[in-house]
């Protein structure tokens, strides 16, 4: 167990009481699934959801939530939050990284105890998935899922999504990425074909490929690719413009992939294709620039376009620091049409069932206890949660932001460095 | 031959001093069609701080005419129901790259920073500002109907900002805000001394920041000195002497010290602002306003206590070192200093920012009662209307309701601290210039027929 719950164990020995339950009662519920926002009373059994009713249950702890709007935890699905503190500190950021060109994993790069952490989930954000920066190729680079409780006993999920990028760049075609990531992915399915699996044959099997020589590919880059063709894993690829998604629609149904496009300003305009392969988008609902000559199409209302056409639509912003800030893309988005129960999906289960994180993402009887109780409604930026439990523990949501502010707005007499 | 001499001197004298006196690239900027209006049980956010429910408001020859109940109308007036709807002045942005760093970003429009050299006072925004950016009209769609254009912050003297009016026309000098004052770009810490560092040269470090800043104002102040020796001469004495060489690098800066010239400078902490305000009483110059100053809570006093504007964003933190210790109540903290005489102001800096102003708003006013401040909505409104509108020195013409200012204003859906709702109509200067229902809008050259030869690009 970890060191924090110990302690918290231990305090609760001290209270004489034998079991964490607590009950929120009158909560009105946005599960993330129901169309419909329901009255009901929580209860929450160690790490998990143990029963969601209209009656009243016993417990050691009641929170009244009269009057509040409940949600599940909403999950980042596309971030570097705990893989970065400083974007133009490159000494603080582990996001990329060349040498392994495919295969580079950020799983053991996280750290629990980043100031984006605190500060994002006070916000709202108990899960994410952390993804890498795009090295030189338009594949690879492998993703991993977290859970923000800040504890040093980290409980994630390694190695869950690849990512990939089309589009226009200053120095390549993306006829040669789209080739390439399709040369990539029938290396990979020749080395399941032959049955390429210990690290002799793998090491053989690269020594024959001219384009893994060309790449200087390494096992762990065969590993991965073959963890993509098999529907291990699935593949981000970062795309705007029409005309490509259609060409990843054909790489998934050819390779049959697992693909999520991530960016899509101009998915609205194949929706329905995009609907039919069974696609889901990771998009931001603020940016309607056109960027560059790839988001021409760049539009208020892609998310609801999207949903209207049956897309599982989930929700991105450009900056790790603030990822939270989904909730106002998510708000923006319901302004321009999207269904609000679409727009809270999108902030969760949609996350959890694209990326198959098991037992979160909705509030369930069974699934793990990540919620919010909102001072507001949550789609408004001016909203903040009130309460936030990850894995049935309530997280105490002071933040260094915080820690500052109370420095600064309190007996100014004093030298803020000889207060708290 | 003697008179002819003196009248052929006097004469060149008089052309060489029109000419330098003349203003160049003068606004040209006329307004659209102007409509006298009269809007019937709107609620109203007046930017003075002042809240109105229910009441109306009459515009006049694209002048605010009067706030109130049973007003006079004329005969020719449009009378319009506006009830349950709010009416804001038109949002103001104090810190756009927009036209400078247009859409598409691409290497050959990018022209927001001369970083050719840590001083390039004798640049001006507006003659990068591309007449044809998308971005403008997203903006208007998002209340903002006067922005501030600054160079970026590369350098530590920029160049000239400009204020525009939104109103997307061929020419920039046919958007110019009539007779705004010009400002002048400064920047503080990361940017300059790692711009300039990496190339081996000054400044590299903050320290080499001030003392370029200070080489720089000794300059400015000696030319500033030769300029007004020569002005100050009898006409007898400047008959014998040229009038010194005009140089663009130092007219700027003169402009500034002699007060026409208002200095916008970004700097994130603290002890930086504090000594740019040394540097500013040691050459006897104002700053107008701190940009981004994330650390600007921990100097408020200071702030206010020297008149200087912060403009802030909301949230944004953690891109540099610099930027590391956000405070959400930064812009309510900013506000409330001295008895509530600090002046704050919510910027974009984004073009993505700049349509959401009142959203910004909406977080640094819950964040800042969340604080333990009770800030209402209507003096929030200021953040993003009146206190901007002083950064630009155009508060007399705009940024609020009074009389005979400008009718730049809006009509939102509801509540303009909400994320639901959205600028219905966007007036300046008493003309409509956007209209969601009716889809009127501007729709730049670059928007047409370029996705779909037959269509306009989408929004």
């Amino acid at each position: 167990m970890r060191i924090r719950n110990h302690l918290f164990i231990y305090l609760l020995i001290l209270n004489q009481v034998l079991n964490a339950n607590i009950v929120i009662e009158n909560a009105s519920i946005w599960d993330g699934e129901s169309q419909k926002q329901y009255l009901g009373n929580i209860l929450i059994k160690d790490e998990r959801i143990e029963n969601i009713s209209n009656r009243k249950f016993q417990a050691e702890k009641t929170i009244d939530a009269s009057g509040m709007i409940i949600t599940p935890g909403f999950i980042a699905p596309d971030t570097k939050i705990g893989i970065l503190e400083i974007g133009a500190l490159a000494v603080t950021r582990d996001d990329s990284d060349d040498f392994y060109h495919i295969g580079f994993s950020i799983h053991d790069a996280y750290n629990p105890q980043s100031t984006l952490i605190p500060w994002n989930r006070s916000n709202g954000i108990s899960s994410a998935i952390a993804t890498p920066s795009n090295g030189n190729l338009p594949i690879g680079g492998l993703a991993s899922y977290y859970v923000l409780d800040g504890s040093l006993d980290i409980v994630s999920s390694r190695d869950i999504a690849m990512i990939a990028s089309i589009g226009g760049t200053n120095n390549s075609s993306r006829a040669k990425d789209l080739a390439l990531i399709e040369d990539l992915l029938s290396l990979a399915k020749d080395a399941i074909d032959n049955n390429i699996n210990s690290s002799e044959e793998i090491n053989e099997f690269i020594e024959d490929s001219a384009l893994a020589n060309r790449l200087e590919l390494l096992p762990r880059d065969i590993a991965a690719l073959t963890k993509l063709v098999t529907k291990n894993i699935a593949l981000i690829i970062d795309v705007h413009r029409a005309s490509d998604i259609l060409k990843i629609i054909e790489l998934q149904r050819d390779f049959d992939l697992r693909v999520v496009i991530s960016g899509g300003q101009e998915s609205w305009m194949v929706a329905d294709a995009i609907a039919n392969a069974r696609i889901p988008v990771i998009l931001d609902p603020l940016n309607n620039i056109p960027n560059s000559f790839d988001q021409l199409g760049a539009r208020n209302n892609t998310a609801k376009l999207l949903d209207d056409a049956g897309v599982l639509v989930m929700f991105k912003v450009d900056r790790s620091h603030n990822y939270h800030l989904i909730r106002q893309g998510a708000g923006n988005a319901v302004a321009n049409g999207l269904a609000y129960h679409s727009a809270i999906n999108g902030l969760s289960s949609n996350v959890a069932d694209v990326f198959k994180i098991k037992d979160r993402g909705k509030i369930k009887k069974g699934f793990y206890a990540d919620l919010i109780v909102w001072d507001g409604d949550p789609l408004e930026p001016a909203s903040m949660p009130l309460y936030l439990f990850i894995n049935g523990e309530m997280m105490d949501l002071t933040s260094r932001s915080t820690r500052l502010r109370d420095r600064y707005t309190n007996q100014n007499n004093i030298p803020n460095t000889y207060k708290d | 031959m003697h008179l002819l001499r003196t009248i052929l001197v006097l004469f060149l004298l008089i052309s060489y001093n029109s000419f330098a006196n003349n203003e160049p690239f003068k606004s040209t900027y006329y307004p659209l069609p102007q409509s006298n209006i009269l809007f019937k049980g709107g609620n109203i956010y007046d930017g003075e701080g002042n809240e109105f429910l229910n009441t109306d408001l009459i515009i006049n020859n694209g002048v605010i005419v009067a706030i109130g109940e049973d007003l006079p109308v004329s005969e020719d007036t449009i009378i319009k129901d506006v009830t349950g709807k709010w009416i804001t002045p038109g949002i103001i942005d104090i810190h756009s790259h927009m036209g400078v760093y247009p859409a598409p970003s691409v290497s050959t429009s990018s022209d927001g920073n001369e970083a050719t050299s840590p001083v390039t006072a004798e640049v001006w925004a507006e003659h990068s500002m591309w007449v044809q950016d998308p971005q403008y009209a997203l903006a208007l769609a998002g209340g903002v109907t006067t922005f501030h254009v600054l160079p970026g912050s590369a350098n530590l003297i920029g160049g000239r900002g400009v204020t525009v009016k939104n109103i997307q026309r061929n020419t920039i000098n046919s958007m110019k805000f009539p007779d705004a004052p010009h400002s002048l770009k400064m920047a503080c810490g990361e940017n300059p001394k790692r711009v300039y560092g990496n190339r081996g040269q000054a400044p590299s470090t903050r320290m080499g920041n001030i003392a370029g800043y200070r080489k720089s104002w000794i300059k400015a102040a000696s030319y500033l000195n030769k300029q007004q020796e020569y002005e100050n001469k009898s006409p007898e004495a400047k008959e014998l002497e040229y009038r010194p060489e005009r140089n663009l690098e130092l007219d700027t800066l003169a402009g500034v010290l002699k007060g026409e010239i208002l200095v916008h400078n970004h700097c994130y902490r603290a002890e930086e602002m504090a000594m740019m305000i040394d540097i500013a009483k040691e050459f006897n110059y104002k700053i107008t306003a701190f940009h981004h100053a994330v650390e600007a809570y921990k100097i408020a006093d200071l702030l206010a206590e020297n008149k200087i504007c912060a403009a802030l964003w909301a949230d944004w933190w953690g891109f540099k070192h610099e930027a590391y210790d956000m405070v959400q109540a930064n812009i309510a903290i900013v506000d409330q200093a001295k008895n509530g005489t600090g002046c704050a102001i919510v910027h974009s800096d984004s073009e993505i920012g700049i349509q959401h102003l009142n959203q910004e708003a909406a977080k640094a006013l819950s964040a800042g009662n969340r604080a333990g401040y009770s800030i209402s909505k209507a003096r929030a409104m200021k953040w993003i209307t009146s206190n901007p509108a002083k950064a630009a020195g155009i508060y007399e013409k705009t940024g609020s309701l009074k009389a005979d200012k400008n009718a730049d204003i809006v009509i939102w859906s509801g509540d303009p601290f909400s994320v639901y709702s959205k600028a219905e109509e966007v007036y300046i200067d008493g003309a409509l210039a956007f209209d969601r229902a009716n889809n009127l809008k501007p729709v730049s050259d670059f928007d047409i027929g370029i996705i779909n030869a037959s269509e306009n690009r989408v929004n």
